[in-house]
């Protein structure tokens, strides 16, 4: 058994993941790892965190320019290419371990539950929102968007965390079969989505 | 590369030592496969005659298509492996190792079964005559019957590098050459089989070393190993190998066509043989070329690392450091192409025309080789640091981009000397372009130190 446990939270684009991620580690009062594992995998690494956000799960390009700009970096067998988006995921990989391992934690997306698979103390857990909900949470944020803008933007968020989250886990992103749970966060509400987690880390986890 | 664990070293130890120490296994293997070119070529050019060289000239863009293929296999599921074995997910690991023998038994199966099916109209669109259809024929109807075989040792070799086996893929690399060396020497020379022999030497080599390497890979105790039930092609790995690969393949494929375009115009300004001459001095060229390569391997590691860690002063030391032994590389070329032609083409021939060509030929071609020496590393250079766009413009402005319109331009007002002098002519405006897209970078990497 495993020191410490892990939940590993994916989410679809504006569900309100990182609220309930928030409140659950609020709840069982452990930290919660979401952009700041870019800064953790930076000052592991001695690596600037700049080539991190790069490869970021939403910076992923798409397209033909993706063929070129994302795929030709990769290493070839006498010599690694430390900037290439797999060496820089393998250290961000490792970062997840290594966190794990000190301390129980939430995570948020990059692909912490494919990387602590191995781990027996594991809740893996996926947000969606109704698309309406989604639509008024991205207006709300920004001044000039307007419904129609907020779509196709959801849309292309939600199609680059797809594509970061297959190609490197080889697993579908938001396939049910691969999570312990999935919410919807219109239906429960922030606030019941996190009682359930609770609840089902505590039976799970042996929390 | 199995572990992707960063070491220290990059960051610590002496950029002249490191740099060594990387190139010196990755120039083994380069130079092994420039050799393999010469080797053919010589037995070929000695043992047969001048026009079967030729013959064997006009097949090579079928044969670069061919191993553009494989690349595409290799490197994308290469690739992928490193990335699964860095995770652990041996599972994974194994499935992608028997999607892509899959994969290459099929490209390579339907690949060589579409080309001996159009052979003719293929090998006279690549520039074969009445004279040299018959040895271009001869050579490629057997290549292409092993085509399969070829995919599968060039894929598993990218595969064994990737799964942390950098050595055996090399020692198999090495054992091909030495292999098809003897090979070619006992059917041509003691049998007397002419191409066909050496066509039958490279497919020999090619099985034995694939049984070899299964036999490496059927070892249970190893992290991947070919495996039952793992062969079933799935989609998404497919697709994933695919879009890798797709690059270096797409890079091939455009070497290929400019191979097309230099034959094809050799053949109309010049004849049969001004082809055969270009064979001869490609496979010098080509050797100049990959021992440049070899060190640029081993800057990549070097510059990456130093790069990501912000110790740009160490980034400047290993570009400039690998800039002057590109050089060093290039420039022997150039003392040898220049002073020397005649030494290099007795390799391939005695004959007293073909001589004559290649002589002029080479004396045009390796003119401003001193300089290409830099352009390559600087692209190489881009690429190492995160910045592949600029590195794709590099490499295919000197052989494609700048290449074409002075091979269709040139001739007609210089005839074949137009063709040779293409080649130089591209060489000198993509160092220009080089160098315009360093300066800048250098500067901003100085004011960072």
């Amino acid at each position: 058994m495993d020191k410490h446990y892990c939940i590993c939270i994916g989410r679809k684009f504006c569900s309100g993941g990182r609220n309930v991620a928030a409140l659950v580690a609020e709840r069982l009062g452990v930290k919660v790892f979401d952009r700041d594992l870019l800064k953790t995998a930076s000052r592991e690494s001695g690596f600037s965190e700049k080539f991190f956000e790069e490869a970021d799960e939403e910076k992923t390009r798409k397209g033909l320019r993706s063929l070129f700009m994302n795929r030709f970096n990769s290493s070839n067998g006498f010599a690694a290419n430390y900037l290439s988006n797999e060496s820089i995921f393998n250290m961000q990989s490792e970062a997840i371990r290594n966190i794990h391992e000190k301390e129980d934690c939430v995570f948020i997306g990059r692909c912490a539950d494919y990387v602590l698979r191995d781990s027996d103390r594991l809740l893996n857990v996926f947000i969606a929102a109704d698309i309406d909900d989604r639509v008024d949470r991205v207006c709300r944020h920004a001044d000039d968007m307007t419904p129609n803008k907020a779509l196709s933007l959801i849309e292309d968020i939600d199609r680059r965390r797809s594509s970061y989250y297959n190609y490197f886990t080889g697993r579908t992103w938001g396939d049910p079969a691969f999570y312990d749970i999935c919410l919807n966060s219109s239906t429960l509400g922030y606030d019941k989505c996190a009682d359930i987690i609770v609840s089902l880390a505590k039976e799970k986890l042996g929390i | 590369m199995a572990e992707l664990k960063t070491p220290q070293e990059l960051g610590t130890e002496k950029i002249g030592k490191l740099l060594i120490r990387y190139a010196v296994p990755a120039m083994i293997a380069m130079l092994a496969s420039s050799l393999y070119n010469i080797v053919d070529r010589a037995f070929i050019g000695h043992g047969v005659g001048p026009m079967a060289l030729s013959g064997l000239a006009v097949t090579f863009p079928l044969m670069n298509l061919s191993a553009a293929l494989g690349s595409m296999v290799g490197v994308g599921s290469g690739t992928m492996i490193s990335l699964k074995l860095g995770q652990k997910d041996h599972e994974s690991a194994q499935l992608l190792l028997g999607n892509s023998v899959t994969l290459n038994i099929l490209i390579g199966v339907i690949f060589g079964a579409l080309s001996l099916l159009f052979i003719n109209p293929i090998l006279t669109l690549f520039g074969a005559t009445q004279v040299t259809i018959g040895y271009a024929r001869e050579y490629m109807i057997i290549i292409l019957a092993g085509n399969a075989f070829t995919h599968l040792y060039l894929g598993i070799n990218c595969i064994l590098r990737a799964a942390g086996h950098p050595n055996k893929a090399m020692l198999a690399t090495i054992g091909t050459v030495l292999l098809n060396t003897l090979l070619d020497y006992l059917f041509i020379m003691v049998f007397k089989w002419g191409i066909k022999g050496a066509a039958i030497a490279t497919v020999i080599s090619q099985v034995l070393a694939f049984t070899w390497q299964c036999f490496q890979l059927s070892d249970k105790s190893e992290l991947i190993h070919l495996k039952k039930g793992t062969y079933r092609l799935r989609g998404d790995l497919v697709k994933n190998i695919i879009t890798i690969g797709l690059s270096p393949c797409l890079m091939n494929a455009a070497a290929c066509f400019v191979v097309l375009l230099i034959n094809r115009g050799l053949l109309k300004y010049g004849s049969d043989v001004a082809i055969g001459a270009y064979s001869i001095i490609n496979s010098i060229g080509f050797m100049v070329v990959m021992m440049v390569m070899g060190f640029n391997q081993a800057m990549q590691p070097i510059a990456g690392y130093n790069y990501g860690a912000r110790q740009f002063d160490r980034v400047l030391r290993v570009l400039y450091l690998t800039m002057f032994f590109g050089t060093c590389v290039t420039t022997l070329g150039f003392a040898v192409g220049e002073f020397l032609p005649d030494f290099c083409i007795r390799i391939f021939t005695n004959d007293p025309e073909l001589t004559a060509i290649a002589h002029n030929g080479m004396k045009i071609n390796f003119i401003f080789f001193p300089l290409i020496g830099s352009q390559m590393v600087i692209g190489n250079f881009f690429q190492s640091i995160g910045m592949p766009g600029k590195s794709i413009i590099m490499s295919l402005s000197r052989q494609v981009l700048l290449l074409i319109p002075f091979l269709i331009i040139l001739p007609h007002y210089y005839g074949i000397n137009g063709i040779w002098y293409s080649l130089p002519a591209s060489d000198i405006l993509s160092v220009i372009l080089g160098f315009s897209l360093l300066i800048p970078q250098v500067r901003k990497l100085k004011k960072m130190v």
